[in-house]
C-alpha cells in the first residue's frame, strides 16, 4: 500500500523531461500512474526520481490525416470516443471507467504487459511508435518496439512520442476480450481487421494478446482467408489455425490448454463478427 | 525544472468541493491519504491493488481512484468528494436515489460508489440497466449484491433528466 521514498521532477518542457531521465539511473517517468504507482505500492520497483509527464504538449493529442497520430498521453478514454478503426472499441474495454480516465496508451505499451489490451490491435494494423529523445526521433513499429513481456526497445533517456495508426478505410474490426469479469486482464484478446471486394477477402490481419511473451498475427489463419469468401467452414478452419499462435501459460484465468482452445473461439466470433 | 529530493516535501494546492487547501506532502504520499488527512474521511480505502474503488473522487471532472494517484501529482486540481454533492442540506439526487431505493448496507463503498454514479450520469444521463452495471464495474460492493444500487443510479436519472428536460 504504500510506496518507497522516491524524489519527484516536475520539468518545464519534454527536454528537460529527457535529459533528466537520461542522466539519472532508475528514475521512472510518470504518465497515467495506473501501472506504475500500483507496482511502487507493492515495492517492486524502487525508482530514484519520479518524472512528471502530465503537462508535457508534445506528448499530447490526436491528429488525424492519412493516418492516426496519437500522442502517448492521451488516455483510454480518450481514445475510446474518438473514432478510431479497432483502437477505439479496444480502449473502451481496458479496465474499468476510473482507470480509463487516467491510463494513456503511451504508459501502457512502455509498461509492455503482456495481458494488455493495446498489443492485438496494434500489430494487426502495423502501427508504428515514436520514440524521442535528446538525440531526435525515431519511428518503429511495432512489433520491433516489443521485444518481450515487460520489456521494450526504450532505452534510458528515450519517451514514447506517439503512437500511429493507419486509417484503415474500408476495413471492417473488431476486438474480440474474453474475460472473468468487467474490469479484469483479457484471458485471450484477439484483434481482426479485414477488407472484402465483392464477398472475397483482400486483406485480413489479426492480432493475438496475452496467449504469448508479447502479441502475435496469426500469419497462416491470414492465409487461409485470403482471396476466399468468408464462409463458416473456413472461418473455423482460419479459427483453429489461429491456435497454433498462441503459447500461454496456467495461471488464475485459466490453463493453458483452456486459453489456446479459447483463442480459436475468440477469433471465430471475431471473424463472423466483421462479415458482411 | 522542480526537482524534490526523496527526503524532501512539496507544497501543493488543491480545490476540494470549491474551497482551496494547501499542504505540505512527500512525494510518495497517495492522493487518497492527503484528502483524508485533510478531513475528508468519506473518501474510503478498501484495496491495494486498485481495484475496489472505494476512493473513487471526480478530479477535474473525471472519476479517478484517489488510492492511484500521487498526490503531488494533483497539484493544482479541482477534486469533488461526496462531502461535496449535497448542495445546503439538500441530497443530492444520487444520494437520495440510494436512500430510496435501499442501494447501501454498511456504508463503505457507498461515497465511492456515488462518485462513480455522479460521473456516468455527467457522461451518459440515461443510461440502461447494462451500461449502468458497466459504469459502475470499476466500484466492488459486498453487501448489497449491486442490484438496489442499480436501482437508485436508475432513479436518480429518472429524478435528473426530469429536472433537466
Amino acid at each position: 500500500m504504500y510506496p518507497p521514498k522516491f524524489g519527484y521532477v516536475i520539468p518545464e518542457n519534454i527536454h528537460e523531461a529527457m535529459e533528466f531521465l537520461e542522466s539519472h539511473d532508475d528514475s521512472r517517468p510518470l504518465a497515467g500512474g495506473h501501472s506504475l504507482i500500483p507496482m511502487l505500492k507493492l515495492r517492486i520497483i524502487r525508482p530514484s526520481y519520479l518524472v512528471e509527464l502530465k503537462t508535457l504538449k508534445d506528448l499530447q493529442g490526436i491528429k488525424k490525416g492519412s493516418e492516426y497520430r496519437i500522442g502517448a498521453l492521451t488516455t483510454h478514454y480518450e481514445i475510446s470516443k474518438s473514432g478510431i478503426p479497432l483502437l477505439s472499441q479496444t480502449a473502451s474495454v481496458i479496465a474499468d471507467p476510473q482507470v480509463r480516465n487516467m491510463g494513456t496508451i503511451g504508459g501502457s505499451i512502455s509498461n509492455a504487459d503482456p495481458l494488455s489490451d493495446y498489443p492485438a490491435p496494434l500489430i494487426a494494423t502495423n502501427a508504428k511508435v515514436v520514440v524521442i529523445s535528446k538525440r531526435g526521433e525515431r519511428s518503429v513499429p511495432f512489433d520491433q518496439f516489443q521485444k518481450d513481456m515487460f520489456t521494450t526497445d526504450l532505452s534510458q533517456g528515450e519517451l514514447v512520442k506517439e503512437v500511429v495508426v493507419p486509417a484503415m478505410d474500408g476495413y471492417r474490426t473488431d476486438y474480440e476480450k474474453l474475460e472473468r469479469k468487467a474490469g479484469d486482464y483479457a484471458i485471450v484478446g484477439v484483434a481482426v481487421a479485414i477488407k472484402e471486394e465483392e464477398g472475397v477477402v483482400k486483406d485480413v490481419r489479426i492480432g493475438l494478446t496475452a496467449v504469448n511473451n508479447k502479441a502475435m498475427r496469426a500469419k497462416s489463419s491470414e492465409e487461409i482467408l485470403m482471396n476466399n469468401a468468408l464462409s463458416d467452414d473456413l472461418i473455423s478452419k482460419a479459427a483453429s489455425a489461429a491456435v497454433e499462435y498462441a503459447n500461454p501459460s496456467s495461471d488464475i484465468r485459466g490453463s493453458a490448454e483452456y486459453k489456446k482452445k479459447m483463442v480459436k473461439v475468440m477469433t471465430e466470433r471475431a471473424l463472423k463478427k466483421v462479415r458482411k | 525544472m522542480k526537482v524534490v529530493n526523496a527526503n524532501e516535501k512539496v507544497s501543493i494546492k488543491l480545490r476540494i468541493n470549491g474551497k482551496d487547501y494547501e499542504d505540505v506532502v512527500e512525494p510518495r504520499k497517495l492522493l487518497v491519504h492527503a484528502l483524508r488527512d485533510l478531513g475528508f474521511t468519506g473518501v474510503h480505502v478498501g484495496c491495494d491493488s486498485s481495484n475496489c474503488g472505494a476512493c473513487t473522487v471526480i478530479m477535474n471532472g473525471k472519476s479517478v481512484k484517489s488510492c492511484t494517484l500521487l498526490a503531488v501529482e494533483a497539484n493544482g486540481a479541482d477534486i469533488l468528494t461526496i462531502e461535496g454533492l449535497e448542495k445546503d442540506g439538500k441530497l443530492h439526487p444520487i444520494q437520495e436515489g440510494f436512500w430510496e431505493k435501499h442501494g447501501l448496507q454498511c456504508g463503505y463503498c457507498t461515497p465511492g460508489m456515488i462518485m462513480e454514479a455522479y460521473f456516468l450520469l455527467k457522461e451518459n444521463p440515461h443510461p440502461t440497466e447494462e451500461e449502468i452495471r458497466e459504469g459502475i464495474s470499476g466500484n466492488l460492493c459486498r453487501c448489497t449484491g449491486y442490484q438496489n444500487i442499480v436501482e437508485a443510479i436508475k432513479y436518480a436519472s429518472e429524478k435528473m433528466n426530469s429536472k433537466t428536460d
